[in-house]
């Protein structure tokens, strides 16, 4: 077995503690990685709901819009992670800006189409019973389109919070850190601990928020949950 | 009372109009049922009473006023509006979709719960059990009668009400046209209700307006006097070929004149005075007579016999109500 990741015949320990203990804390530690791993992966999927909660409105009422819009965020979608952080590059330098816009763009496509199919899943009747009674549009959105469009919505949060912390892992590529910092430092030195101990955290964060989430949603529709427990 | 006046009405992007210079009024207090082919334009009529459609040309007022003259919100707000496919909040529990007008017009909490409670029981649900659950949790009947109990909770004195029982099975739907019109006896709302059932049309509505293609009234006019008097080609076979049997059966055998019971009566059928008389009818060819005793409810087996019907005096009566 000789291709490159010969750990072991090294006769380094599988998992190293001492050296986790050592890099625990302090600048570029593994908590500093977690952190900013986070911050890389939390702030894309909260500014793309920011933009994509209205755009989705706006998108779901001139449908014509549609097309066009999913069309354009698809394209930011196929564009390969690294080359879309490199063509960033000359625009905004390295560093964590233009991980952060990549990850904003490629959250958008999900965010976006899962806000408009979630206000296209609120029934036609109920809309148009909401008016006959006298509610307003303003009600109509709050009261009625938003809270049954919500679970579908949260749906696309857990999918592009998933997406970004895994593509967030390559962003030290460009200098920006995060749990990449270990895994790259570690396949650079053949050593197995950071990418164990980065690969590890990358994938508890990504379990904890589509756990989080999931649970998110079932709490959001108390109706299919009762009334799936009483059929 | 309301009065629809030349109303017409064309959607955009169409030449044709779905609503022809509609004239009549609904009195208050009265079932107007609006029954046609379907597409003739019956739901685009009603709609256009709390301006869900915006009239194209005409107006409809409300006690005298044009119903452009407040907003449409608030017009909505005190007027009833229950549809089809009944248009429940999934997301809210059965007592907040009842309250829901209460709580746009701002009801004090108490005041809201003790309507919703009153209102569900009005409708034939235990608010005890019903009030918490989402409408997913009920039956397609039963989520009906909370949609009905929705529109009336803010005790709107119109309601508009678009195949209010369409979506259940005919036994059901039986039992809450029953229950809704010995609401309707205590309510007295003044309804405009929307069918493409001419059955329906005749066992609820006060008044019949039969529209036809092109949302052009033909004829609007009482159920007894549509059977009876058809005014054109299109009225007669949208009523049916057993218009005659239909007439029948809107008047019961109490309420009409018997002949004396000369004799015992002995084997002839026993016919309660609270059938149709069509069901009479059906009960005199049936037994193979062409008479029957008609006692009270309260007394099959009495002797206290109101009278005799017979086949003559249904087919003289039939002939008086059909005005031939
Ligand atoms: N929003 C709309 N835009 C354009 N045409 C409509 C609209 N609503 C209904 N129509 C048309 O108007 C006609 C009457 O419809 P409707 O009032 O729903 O009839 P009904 O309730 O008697 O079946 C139909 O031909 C229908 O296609
Ligand atoms: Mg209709």
């Amino acid at each position: 077995m000789n291709n490159g990741f010969a750990i072991e015949e090294e006769g380094q320990p599988f998992i190293d503690w001492a050296w986790i203990l050592r890099h625990f804390w302090g600048d570029g530690g593994i908590v500093d990685a977690f952190f900013q791993h986070l911050y890389l992966s939390l702030v894309p999927v909260a500014v793309a709901l920011a933009i994509s909660l209205p755009v989705g409105i706006f998108v779901h009422r001139k449908r014509w819009l549609y097309a066009p819009t999913t069309a354009l965020t698809g394209v930011l979608y196929t564009i390969p992670s690294l080359a879309f952080f490199v063509m960033l590059i000359p625009i905004m330098g390295t560093g964590q800006r233009p991980v952060l816009v990549a990850l904003t763009a490629y959250s958008l496509l999900i965010l976006i189409r899962n806000t408009v199919t979630g206000l296209d899943s609120v029934p036609e009747e109920t809309k148009d019973a909401a008016r006959g009674m006298g509610l307003t549009n303003r009600q109509i959105l709050l009261g009625v389109e938003i809270p049954l469009a919500l679970p579908v919505i949260v749906a696309g949060i857990r999918i592009a919070t998933v997406t970004v912390v895994g593509i967030a892992s390559i962003a030290d590529f460009i200098g920006a850190g995060g749990l990449g910092d270990l895994i790259f430092d570690g396949i650079g030195r053949q050593f197995a601990t950071p990418i164990i101990v980065g690969g590890g955290l990358v994938a508890l964060i990504a379990i904890c928020a589509d756990l989080g989430l999931y649970r998110i949603e079932g709490w959001l529709r108390p109706w299919a949950r009762r009334a799936g427990k009483a059929a | 009372m309301i009065e629809f006046k030349e109303v017409s009405k064309t959607y955009p992007g169409s030449e044709e109009p779905v609503v022809k210079d509609l004239s009549f009024e609904i009195p208050e207090g009265e079932i107007c049922v609006l029954v046609g082919p379907s597409g003739c334009g019956k739901t685009t009529t009603m709609r256009m009473v709390n301006r869900l459609v915006e009239i194209t040309s005409g107006d409809i007022e409300i006690e005298g006023e044009s119903i452009a003259a407040k907003s449409a919100t608030e017009l909505r707000r005190k007027i009833g509006y229950a549809i089809q496919g009944i248009g429940l909040f999934p997301h809210r529990t059965i007592a907040e979709n009842v309250a829901t007008v209460p709580k746009l017009l701002d009801w004090s909490k108490d005041r809201t719960r003790e309507r919703v409670d009153e209102l569900l029981e009005l409708v034939g649900l235990d608010a005890g059990q019903y009030r918490g659950r989402y409408p997913a949790e009920l039956s397609g009947g039963q989520q009906q009668r909370v949609g009905v109990a929705r529109a009336m909770a803010a005790d709107p004195p119109i309601m508009l009400m678009d195949e209010p029982f369409g979506a259940v099975d005919p036994i059901t739907r039986t039992r809450l046209q029953e229950e809704f019109l010995n609401i309707q006896q205590n309510i007295k709302k003044t309804i405009v209700f929307v069918t493409h059932d001419i059955d329906e049309a005749i066992k609820m509505g006060d008044r019949i307006a039969i529209l036809q293609q092109g949302g052009v009234l033909a004829q609007y006019d009482t159920p007894a006097r549509i059977l009876s008097e058809p005014a054109t080609d299109f009225v007669a076979s949208f009523v049916g070929t057993d218009r005659v049997l239909k007439n029948l059966s809107l008047t019961r055998v109490k309420d009409v004149r018997l002949e004396p019971l000369d004799g015992a009566g002995n084997g002839l059928p026993r016919i309660s005075e609270n059938l149709s008389l069509k069901d009479a009818l059906s009960e005199l060819i049936g037994s193979g007579t062409d008479r029957g005793v008609v006692y009270p409810d309260e007394s099959p087996n009495g002797n206290d016999a109101r009278g005799v019907i017979t086949l003559d005096g249904i087919r003289k009566m039939s002939r008086g109500v059909a005005g031939e």
